[in-house]
């Protein structure tokens, strides 16, 4: 596919129906538009409600695709053409795929939660749906036919008894558009007659990739851009004191060195020039060691003040869910275990730190940046200059991969403050430090488990309870719709903007904490801490989402000591969860994930750890876990992904060292739109997973994050990964297609710590797992 | 010298091509990247740890973004991803990437198959251990890994 850079504009040249010429801000690499429809633009873009907001048949019968969703590398364009070309009959070759741009797409929020294909494309199915009837309809009229007597195929109409009697998409509307509203009336096609949808075709995406020929946020460049650096306080609260300009005055290409409030920056002509002022510009900053010691976080956490406004209305106080009553149910427990688990704090490790590019001048605004909310960052960026949103553009360009809330939206303002300062478009590149020192970490998190069994060995008493912070600081809420604010931006508030953020509570960092299980009495407690920023708070150390958000950390918990309950009633780990398990979707799953595993039924520990069978000190386990459900809401069912995965480790009883050495993914997405895409996705989560739960946390003083490079943030490399991920994906074009990216990569974490107690029958409650914590917990267990 | 323009010429993807950089120390990563207008190498760290910006130098895998223009010499051939293969004629390994869909975000792509490409010139047929070895020093966040692996087995079993 073309990079989107080189494509089309002014889309928008003139507002339909009123003839009037919008001036677009002159960009030196547009071309004039081919099939540009002419939707009307409102304050957040254009109208949701016109198919030609959504999609434009060219006159060469190509079709273009605007959407509001932002492709992170997960294969997200494709899915979405599939879906368009599906619904148009038109091959996917001749279609092609319109970024963000708040000048020319529709707002489609955040691309985030893997909402892109399971929620986001429904809009563009239905236009799509409709743009193919009003070709039926057009036809029809100029044909002088039926309509019922016309099929389409391949971009064309014509009538099914005498296929030579046709009409192309481009000679009905080729660069004209439908001004027609999308009126939902049109049933988009069953799945049973899809042809497109269901198959693997190859990611659009790639073949750019794999010839160094796509544009990314980092590769962008406009015309007269100066690159500029930051320099960040040494310490999370510390203030600039003084500041020596004349400490780069030796340094060619300097142009300028820009302070607001305590963000501070040079921009240069050169990057390299930039990299190197940076690196000496002489800034004085205050002390500052607020932080807690690492070695007591958890317990600092746990101290931390709850956040009461934040509890939304479904879940007052935090209780997620109370059913039956608890205390009955432990005091008739025959037996009653309870466990704590702890993960840190983590980078999203982003291989190429954010980037943006600000362009501030007098009579606009224009910003090229890879957030994930393109409107709500427009309208962030907007308030901090004082701006009416029309007066600013966002066109959004992939970047780096981000798993979440990276630094994509805090650059951003970094970029706006240095272009402003010179006048000039500016491109700020972070370094690996500034990622890792400045982004939004996800969040540490202490939970408690209490479980009670009867004597027959089920789970009568579930009391689970932790302690969250918000895993949300993007710049935009998801309701009300439009309400950017910069506040929640790290970079906005070094720059001294002390307005409140964005507060969304904490509905993501509580996902799938409620049990899957049919448990008569349990109760299910988040205790919201707020959010978290290295500038404002109590703790200040930045949080926000990463891939699953806080699910990861529920299910890690929940699952591992599902496991642990499993075990102390001697019952296989996957015959217990079967025993408690009623969702239809669920059980398949699970059987399904263990079959392809060859389980084998017996309880853990292995007794055959450590194997005989394997050399020397190695012993081998297999740990279970599963995830997703669907939930009743206002008398609907709201499905979700449910995922089953078995994990298989060797672990060196000498070192400590774990070796993922197989995983087994069964999921239930419901519809799956791109087999290979899918697959890809399970592999990556799987590895990731893997790589956070064995490698990874977030170091820091009692003044700073400290793991600022890959030496001190190891992750997962070629040697570590494991011999396979086997995917098994449930056939079900029936249901509605459901979220991918995150699901499986939740399952990671507590299915290799179920098997490590597998393998040498200690419990892992502290992530990462380390060759010392191995070490520790198997000497415990010696000495106990 | 500060503030003197350097004017010399690199040999890059097989054409002598003139640079004029401020200072000699410059990494050669953003000579390619702002003056030759070539992205396959990509800033990722800037401390040789985690491979995106693996160029060639005279066949052999370098970090770009911690390799000073001065330490190369004129008759040095400088290769990057672009002169590798091109969209019309792509390398066997970019080929296979394609075939395996080896990528997801693609930020480290660039470095996979620079570092495969010197592999499979030294080692035709090179075992997975040979290729996780060759490899283990380039990081992928999105987790492609055995996808990785796959592509450079079918582009050394494609010759």
């Amino acid at each position: 596919m073309a990079p989107m850079l080189q494509d089309d504009l002014p889309r928008r040249a003139f507002l339909k129906g009123t003839g009037a010429l919008v001036v677009g801000f002159t960009l030196g690499w547009h071309r004039t538009a081919i099939g540009a429809a002419t939707p009307h633009l409102g304050p957040y873009g254009p109208a949701e409600d016109e198919i030609d907001s959504w999609l434009a048949i060219g006159e060469d019968g190509s079709v273009t695709l605007y959407t509001g969703c932002c492709e992170l590398g997960t294969g997200s364009t494709t899915g979405l053409l599939q879906i368009m070309a599906e619904e148009l009959d038109v091959a996917i070759t001749r279609t092609r795929l319109i970024s963000p741009d708040t000048d020319r797409t529709p707002d489609q929020f955040v691309s985030s939660g893997s909402r892109t294909i399971a929620y986001h494309a429904r809009p563009i199915r239905q236009a799509a749906a409709e743009a193919r009837q009003a070709l039926l309809d057009l036809a029809a009229e100029r044909l002088q036919v039926p309509v019922d007597q016309l099929v389409t195929d391949d971009g064309t109409v014509s009538l099914r008894e005498m296929p030579q009697r046709k009409l192309s998409y481009a000679e009905l509307v080729g660069g004209r558009g439908f001004d027609l509203k999308v009126t939902g009336k049109v049933r988009p096609k069953a799945p049973k007659d899809y042809k497109v949808v269901g198959t693997s075709v190859p990611r659009v995406d790639i073949p750019p990739k794999v010839m160094g020929t796509f544009t990314y946020m980092q590769d962008v460049k406009v015309p007269d851009m100066l690159h500029g650096r930051i320099i960040r306080p040494p310490a999370h609260g510390a203030s600039m004191i003084a500041l020596d300009d004349s400490s780069v005055a030796h340094i060619p290409g300097v142009v300028k060195v820009v302070r607001k409030n305590d963000l501070v920056g040079v921009v240069c002509r050169r990057e390299e020039q930039a990299i190197r002022a940076a690196q000496e510009l002489k800034v004085t900053w205050s002390e500052w060691s607020g932080l807690p010691d690492m070695k007591d976080i958890y317990g600092a956490i746990r101290d931390l003040p709850e956040f009461a406004a934040g509890y939304p209305k479904r879940s007052p106080g935090g209780v997620l869910e109370n059913i039956g009553d608890v205390d009955a149910g432990f005091s008739r427990a025959a037996k009653i275990i309870s466990a704590t688990y702890e993960a840190p704090f983590h980078h999203h490790g982003s291989i190429g730190p954010s980037c943006a590019i600000a362009d501030v001048r007098a009579d606009g605004v224009t910003i090229w940046s890879g957030t994930q909310t393109p409107y709500g960052l427009r309208e962030a960026a907007a308030k901090f200059l004082g701006l009416a949103n029309e007066k600013v553009r966002l066109i959004y360009v992939e970047a780096s991969g981000c798993y979440g809330q990276n630094g994509a939206d805090d650059v951003v303002i970094d970029a706006l403050v240095l272009s402003q300062a010179v006048g000039r478009p500016v491109r700020v590149q972070w370094s690996r430090a500034d990622e890792n020192g400045w982004e939004a970490y996800k969040a540490a998190r202490p939970t408690d488990m209490k479980g009670g069994l009867d004597a027959s060995g089920r789970v009568v008493a579930w009391d689970a309870r932790t302690f969250g912070m918000s895993g949300y600081s993007r710049p935009e809420y998801h309701e009300p719709r439009h309400g950017g604010e910069p506040g929640s931006l790290v970079t906005a508030q070094l720059a001294g903007w002390t307005k409140p953020g964005v507060e969304e509570g904490f509905s993501g960092a509580a996902g799938n904490f409620t049990p899957v299980y049919e448990i008569p009495n349990r109760r299910v407690v988040f205790k919201y801490l707020g959010a978290a920023s290295h500038r404002q708070g109590p703790l200040r150390m930045r949080v926000g989402s990463m891939r699953g958000v806080g699910s990861p950390d529920n299910i890690y918990a929940a699952e591992s000591f599902m496991d642990e309950l499993a075990a102390a009633a001697g019952v296989d780990a996957v015959e217990f969860r079967l025993r408690h398990l009623r969702n239809e979707r669920s059980i398949a799953v699970l059987k399904a994930a263990a079959e392809r595993a060859n389980w084998r039924t017996r309880p853990s520990p292995n007794p055959a750890s450590p194997n005989p069978a394997s050399p020397g000190d190695i012993a081998t386990g297999r740990g279970v876990a599963i995830l997703g459900q669907d939930r009743e809401d206002a008398g609907a069912v709201r499905r979700d992904t449910i995922v089953a995965g078995v994990f298989e480790v060797e672990v060196n009883r000498k070192t400590g060292a774990v070796r993922l050495t197989r995983a087994v993914i069964a999921q239930d997405c419901g519809l799956v739109v791109n087999p290979d895409a899918v697959r890809n996705q399970i592999e990556g989560g799987v590895i990731q997973g893997a790589s956070r739960a064995l490698f990874e946390e977030v170091t820091f003083d009692r003044s700073r994050v400290t793991s600022l490079d890959w030496a001190a943030y190891p992750i997962m490399g070629f040697r570590d990964i494991p011999y396979t991920v086997d995917v098994v994906l449930a056939d079900r074009p029936d249901l509605p297609p459901m979220r991918v990216g995150e699901p499986a990569s939740e399952s990671v974490w507590p299915g290799l710590a179920n098997a490590i107690y597998d393998a040498i029958g200690v419990r892992l409650r502290q992530m990462p797992f380390t060759p010392a914590r191995v070490l520790a917990a198997l000497q415990r267990q010696h000495a106990g | 010298m500060p503030g003197v323009a350097l004017s010399r010429a690199l040999r890059v993807n097989g054409a002598a091509v003139p640079v004029a950089p401020d200072d000699p120390a410059t990494p050669l990563l953003y000579i390619l990247r702002n003056d030759l207008g070539l992205h396959g190498p990509k800033f990722g760290c800037g401390l040789g740890q985690c491979g995106a910006c693996t160029i060639h130098i005279n066949g052999k895998p370098v970090r770009s973004c911690v390799t000073p223009l001065e330490a190369v010499r004129d008759s040095d051939e400088i290769t990057t991803l672009e002169g590798l293969g091109t969209p019309e004629r792509p390398h066997p390994l970019q080929k296979a990437f394609i075939d395996e869909q080896a990528a997801q975000c693609g930020y480290c792509i660039n470095g996979m198959i620079m570092q495969a490409a010197a592999l499979l010139t030294r080692k035709s047929r090179p075992t997975v251990a040979d290729i996780k070895d060759a490899l283990g020093n380039n990081l992928c966040r999105c987790g492609t890994h055995l996808r990785i692996v796959r592509a450079i087995q079918r582009a050394a079993e494609a010759g």
